[in-house]
């Protein structure tokens, strides 16, 4: 075993250099075998295109948990409608498209822009409050969406929803047939999402961001700004958020209320982190995984007894699994130090 | 001449929690490079002027003045930053990190430009004698230690003022005289002005010079340790007979 201070000095390496060290090169060690096996995917001649669009749906899970796993996992801001964000995402670029014109690469920055605009009103209405002030906000900001989504039949589809206007396989329009291009986007995405986790947990914008989660009213007699601190964090979660959203509506082609702004959205958002392992790397990647996995297992399942849904009550079923026998998620079970890791 | 700019100035400092008063009219200075005692039995008002010290809490009245400038307004963490520093009754230590890292939160915060936040955190493990605990999570702590890595946050990167809050409660005789030692070393090398809450009198009167007491939300007592020892007010406050508090 290494001596204290070999240790600490590996702890410390900066931001920049997260290959610099032997735990940063473990890290993306065992991060890059999984990325490589999905890079690799279409190239297998068992593979096909029900497995190759499972994956797909995974990644975009597992981008969104990312997302989410910034502002909650790290930053201890526990958003319950972090649907807002992915609907604005989906609805920005689908409308962007459908009305006028604008390829979803040029759309994603108008979710961004339109999500981002909206958690600096949500995070500026309730990050000064303490307690649950905020996670309630986040489900109110959501049904009032869910609502508005309903109403402008004409922006939005209403109940039915929005569909974007198939233009067949066109990379200018972000569309295919295969799923194959999906997968590459969607991958990119969780690799990216990846490294800005891993260089969050290692700058000093994340050890501000742990010390505001662990206790607020000491992280300020730290020297940090708190609501600063917590509202960054947010309007990082939310970018990152409304990018995968495009993603998800690339990939789906349609997006309505409930599928943007419902609770049951809302949930697997949180479960790839809350699963795989809050407030590290990892986690999300891992959870998101294992969620998707069963999920089709399960549906497969109880579509041969004749059950639809089930998969719904393997996500609950695991969520209560998780809590009680493994409160820091995969992640913390797998690697068991007394404090958990950082993936 | 002018007379020496003090390190903290309360002037008729008043907070009310609806009706109950907590502070009213409460007015001291520190010096420079004093080493101050605050006491005061539960309830007495020591804990709420702390936080309005550090910026937790807002006066109802009253002004609060750092190094000549009036700091009332100014949040928490900006006071931080200026080098006004405290400790919690109740330890607030960062769980989920190690040692080295709840230190290097405040030194990364508070450090004057050009310093490297490792070096900070280095020397302030080592005159805390902490280095063997450096990638040790708080749980892992004695409450001794764990009081000294509240203290080495307090201090890391720039520190003038520190405030402690009951930071000796619950520590053996021999675990309380090694904490006194260091506190008087960072007043000594760093320094640090410090301004101690305590509600044993004893407790304090062997390490500072001078007392102020709080009784009822006033102060009822400004004096050395002796003085107030056998002040019949401070007595009547803390047993309600004559009989000496020193005892």
């Amino acid at each position: 075993m290494d001596p204290p201070e070999t240790r600490t000095r590996r702890r410390r390496a900066s931001a920049r250099s997260l290959l610099a060290d032997r735990a940063g090169r473990r890290a993306f060690a065992s991060f890059i075998g999984p990325v490589a096996i999905v890079a690799a995917l279409p190239l297998l001649p068992f593979v096909n295109h029900y497995i190759l669009a499972v994956t797909v749906r995974a990644l975009i899970f597992i981008a969104l948990g990312q997302a989410w796993n910034i502002v909650a996992g790290i930053g201890g801001l526990l958003s319950l409608g972090h649907g807002v964000f992915l609907g604005l995402g989906c609805y920005t670029t689908g409308f962007l498209f459908n009305d006028l014109g604008i390829p979803p690469w040029i759309g994603v920055w108008g979710g961004v822009l339109l999500s981002v605009g909206v958690a600096l009103v949500m995070g500026g209405m309730t990050l000064r409050m303490r307690g649950v002030f905020f996670a309630l906000a986040t489900i109110a900001i959501s049904l009032a969406l869910d609502q508005l989504a309903r109403h402008f039949v004409d922006l939005t589809g209403g109940d039915n929803g929005l569909a974007l206007k198939f233009l067949g396989d066109s990379l200018w329009a972000a569309q295919s047939r295969s799923p194959v291009p999906f997968l590459y986007g969607s991958l990119v995405i969780v690799v990216i999402y990846y490294w800005i986790t891993r260089w969050i947990l290692m700058s000093r914008f994340g050890l501000e961001m742990q010390a505001v989660r662990d206790d607020e009213v000491a992280a300020a007699a730290a020297g940090v700004a708190v609501f600063r601190t917590k509202l960054l964090g947010l309007l990082a979660s939310a970018a990152m958020t409304s990018i995968a959203a495009t993603a998800y509506m690339q990939f789906y082609m349609a997006i309505d209320p409930e599928a943007a702004f419902g609770l049951a959205q809302a949930i697997q958002l949180q479960l790839p982190a809350l699963i795989g392992g809050l407030g590290t790397a990892l986690g999300p990647i891992i959870g998101g995984a294992v969620m998707i996995f069963l999920s089709e297992v399960t549906n497969w399942g109880g579509a041969k007894l004749g059950i639809s849904g089930i998969d719904i009550l393997v996500y609950g079923l695991m969520l209560l699994v998780v809590v009680l026998r493994a409160p820091k998620g995969i992640v913390g079970w797998l690697f068991r130090s007394p404090q958990g890791s950082k993936g | 001449m002018t007379a020496p700019v003090p390190a903290l100035e309360v002037r008729d400092i008043g907070r009310r929690f609806g009706g109950v008063v907590a502070l009213d009219h409460v007015s001291f200075k520190v010096g420079e490079g004093e080493v101050m005692g605050l006491i005061g039995p539960n309830g007495a008002g020591k804990s709420t002027l702390f936080e309005i010290v550090s910026g937790n809490l807002r006066p109802s009245a009253g002004r609060v003045v750092y190094f000549g400038s009036d700091c009332t307004t100014m949040p928490a963490h900006l006071r931080r930053r200026a080098g006004l520093c405290r400790t919690f009754q109740k330890l607030r230590l960062f769980e989920s990190m190690t040692v080295a890292d709840n230190i290097r939160v405040a030194a990364s915060q508070c450090l004057t430009a050009g310093r490297d936040p490792r070096d900070e955190v280095g020397a302030i493990l080592a005159q805390l004698r902490l280095e063997a605990q450096a990638e040790r999570h708080p749980s892992e702590l004695t409450l001794a230690d764990r009081k000294r890595v509240e203290i080495g946050r307090a201090i890391a990167g720039h520190c003038r003022l520190l405030m402690l809050d009951e930071s000796l409660s619950g520590l053996t005789h021999d675990e309380a005289e090694h904490l006194i030692n260091e506190i008087l070393a960072l007043n000594r090398l760093r320094g640090i002005t410090v301004v101690i809450v305590e509600h044993v009198l004893s407790v304090l009167a062997a390490m500072v010079k001078r007392l102020v007491v709080l009784h009822d939300a006033r102060v009822v007592a400004d004096g050395t340790p002796a003085e107030i020892a056998h002040d019949p007010v401070v007595i009547e406050a803390y047993l309600g007979t004559k009989r000496s508090v020193l005892r």
